[in-house]
């Protein structure tokens, strides 16, 4: 380390201490800014030290590193990981700077990089793996398009040609260039395979990347992953090294699926987290972690799930889930679905910049599909109520109940006519909803992540 | 006799690939305000190598797109242009949002310089900006009716109309067409063109429902649909 680097690491790591030690706050992203700013090479001197996987793309990536890193540490104790919210270069240098190691062995850093910061992290990390998740339109008012967001993402693998991927294969998008890295595949191939048809009008990411004909599907999980082919010469899916094989069943709760043809079960609702475990057994088996101890980590997963928890708020049972885009919202749609017992909908809009400040998205949600649930009731609110609002009654759902201020929203969920309540909110009418729910003693400890 | 069903075919112009911002909605809110007078909405997709004929509907929605999807739709686009041309001469009405709004026009520069060619059925053109976007709230008002229309832009290409068309409305908040002339949107015969997302059916029912009619009465010019949509609340916010 350089001298430099050394007076950087020890600003960076005064700074965590004062702010974590002495004044009790979290954050990593400031010691990094701190140590950056000294020594802008900082982080390619911290990360020679570790064995680095990065987690990439737009959806699950905090989930799916949570659970790689699990998994991973069924065989290798000595394993970092970054906060949810770290995920850009500062907060990426801070988890780094203030990672306490035993060095018994090279230790593992699982690190969830934002799409947009990996070609910055790869000028100094040069990864050991790259695990790729999905990439969906989300906040594009940040990023622009699915496609930059592909290339931004490609544009840091190129700078690690050496790092081995391991990506979704059900994911079109991500065969669009020939990289030289070695790459591994994980996809779904539990149904019927002989079907022959096309996503439906409104899915994003469905142009083949050879001729830019519209692709086919065997099968489609959601959105546009699935198995899919060209009519028009040979492109199709890559040959999958792991496959959820069978899904034996869906609940709001949990979801009991086989990978390879072993049983597992995760203690959450909704596919879109199968994919998660399915990426973590796919970084699992990488890293030669067995589908036993793989098992043994999905069992003890209960409260990595914290975006999807239960409240008992007077006797209701009261399930927050996050919605941020169309593809979310569908997959929340989906899991509220497999609910057996009637329940009512509390939808919350807020359009602050962490929600995404545009709204339509709404509106390429499938709401109408609802109606084939046990749906009893629908509470609209937060500060963009209205728009929810008409989404709804345009849906179909005449009669809601509207709260634009979230502090009533207590008294009109334990007033509703069902048990069970599903409240769908964006991230920071999550956050107010929980504040309230902290307030009035529903929830304990802190309302951020 | 049972009582004539009225219905408006809709025709989804290249909905698989230009479908970035809810656009969808459009058809939604349509469909909401029509079925409250007894009226029923359908729609047909309208992609790469599909059949278009504009006898064969009554309204067309063509939202808009990314850069990528926008280049494959706009060669394909020529192949029905003439129709789509007949149909829009004929006074069909369309809603055109940001991408679709400007391939209705002779051309648009993409983000990196390339240029397209639409299909000139009105004669408005889309330059590009070298690096930035309008992205944000938008407010306007059409000068005509005086209505407050509200959405949501979010575009890098810069729109101009020439004098045979007339503006959506002028800006009261936001960028518009292009951030210089105070122009959003364009209104050219029973075209409306415009940057807004939201969707701007679903925030704005007076513009709703005024397409609605519009597409009403020239379907079944016999029927008083001024007066059955006198009593249907207009969605705003």
């Amino acid at each position: 380390m350089t001298i430099r680097s050394s007076f950087a690491s020890f600003a960076g790591k005064s700074t965590y201490w004062l702010l974590h030690d002495v004044l009790h706050r979290g954050g990593t992203s400031l010691p990094g800014k701190i140590a950056t700013n000294i020594d802008p090479d900082i982080l390619k001197n911290l990360a020679q030290d570790f064995d680095v996987v990065l987690v990439t793309g737009t959806n699950g990536k905090t989930l799916t590193t949570a659970l790689i890193t699990r998994v991973l540490r069924e065989k290798y104790p000595d394993i970092i990981t970054n906060p949810s919210g770290s995920n850009m270069i500062q907060g990426i240098t801070g988890t780094l700077l203030t990672a306490k190691t035993a060095h018994n062995q090279r230790p593992l850093a699982v690190l969830e990089v934002d799409e947009a910061n990996v070609v910055l992290i790869t000028k100094y990390i040069k990864p050991k793996v790259f695990v790729l998740t999905n990439i969906f339109r989300d906040q594009l008012d940040r990023y622009g398009e699915i496609y930059s967001t592909y290339q931004k993402i490609v544009d840091g693998i190129k700078l690690a040609p050496n790092a081995t991927i391991i990506a979704n294969g059900d994911s079109p998008i991500f065969m669009r260039d020939d990289l030289p890295n070695k790459k591994f595949f994980y996809g779904f191939n539990h149904m019927d395979q002989s079907a022959d048809f096309k996503a439906p009008a409104n899915t994003d990411g469905v142009l083949s990347p050879t001729d830019n004909s519209i692709l086919h599907y065997h099968s489609i999980t959601y959105a546009n992953l699935g198995d899919y082919f060209s009519t028009t010469d040979d492109f199709k899916r890559p040959q999958l090294a792991h496959a959820v094989t069978k899904i034996n069943q869906l609940h709001p709760k949990f979801s009991n699926f086989d990978i390879d043809g072993t049983t597992f079960q995760i203690e959450v609702g909704g596919l879109y987290n199968i994919y998660n475990a399915l990426t973590a057994y796919a970084v699992g088996r990488f890293f030669e972690v067995t589908p036993d101890q793989i098992h043994h980590a999905f069992e003890s997963n209960a409260q990595i799930f914290g975006r999807q928890e239960s409240i008992n708020v007077d006797g209701k049972d009261v399930t927050i889930v996050l919605v941020k885009n169309p593809v979310g919202a569908n997959q929340i749609i989906d899991m509220i679905a497999t609910e057996a017992d009637d329940y009512s909908l509390m939808a919350l809009l807020n359009a602050n910049y962490a929600d995404g400040i545009d709204t339509s998205w709404i509106w390429d949600a499938n709401f109408e599909k609802l109606h084939q649930t046990n749906i009893k009731n629908v509470i609209t609110g937060g500060e963009r109520y209205k728009d929810f609002n008409v989404r709804l009654k345009m849906a179909g759902f005449t009669d809601q109940a509207v709260y634009p201020d979230l502090n009533d929203a207590i008294d009109a969920i334990k007033a509703v006519p069902t048990k069970k309540v599903y409240v769908m909110a964006t991230y920071t009418a999550m956050l107010q909803l929980r504040t309230h729910l902290l307030e009035q003693g529903y929830i304990k400890g802190r309302v951020t992540e | 006799m049972t009582e004539q069903q009225y219905n408006v075919r809709v025709a989804h112009l290249y909905g698989d690939l230009m479908n970035t911002y809810g656009d969808y909605g459009n058809i939604i809110a349509l469909r909401y305000y029509a079925q409250q007078i007894g009226v029923e909405v359908s729609d047909q997709l309208v992609s790469l190598g599909d059949d278009f004929n504009a006898d064969n509907f009554d309204f067309a929605l063509f939202g808009g797109g990314q850069d990528y999807e926008q280049s494959i739709v706009a060669p394909d686009l020529q192949r029905i242009g003439s129709e789509v041309r007949r149909f829009i001469e004929n006074d069909g009405p369309i809603i055109a949002v940001c991408g679709g709004y400007q391939l209705l026009g002779n051309y648009f520069i993409m983000a990196d310089g390339t240029r397209v060619e639409g299909i000139g059925a009105m004669n408005i053109y889309t330059e590009n900006q070298a690096t930035t976007r309008f992205i944000g709230n938008v407010t306007i008002k059409n000068p005509e009716t005086g209505e407050e229309y509200h959405g949501f832009e979010n575009h890098q290409g810069r729109t101009y109309l020439s004098n045979q068309e007339r503006p959506l409305g002028k800006v009261v908040i936001g960028n518009g067409n292009n951030g210089e002339d105070g122009n959003e949107g364009v209104i050219y015969r029973n075209v409306f063109g415009t940057y807004f997302h939201g969707p701007i059916l679903t925030r704005n029912g007076n513009l709703a429902l005024r397409m609605l009619e519009l597409a009403l009465v020239r379907k079944y010019p016999t029927v008083d649909w001024h007066s059955k949509l006198a009593n249907v609340t207009p969605e705003f916010f």
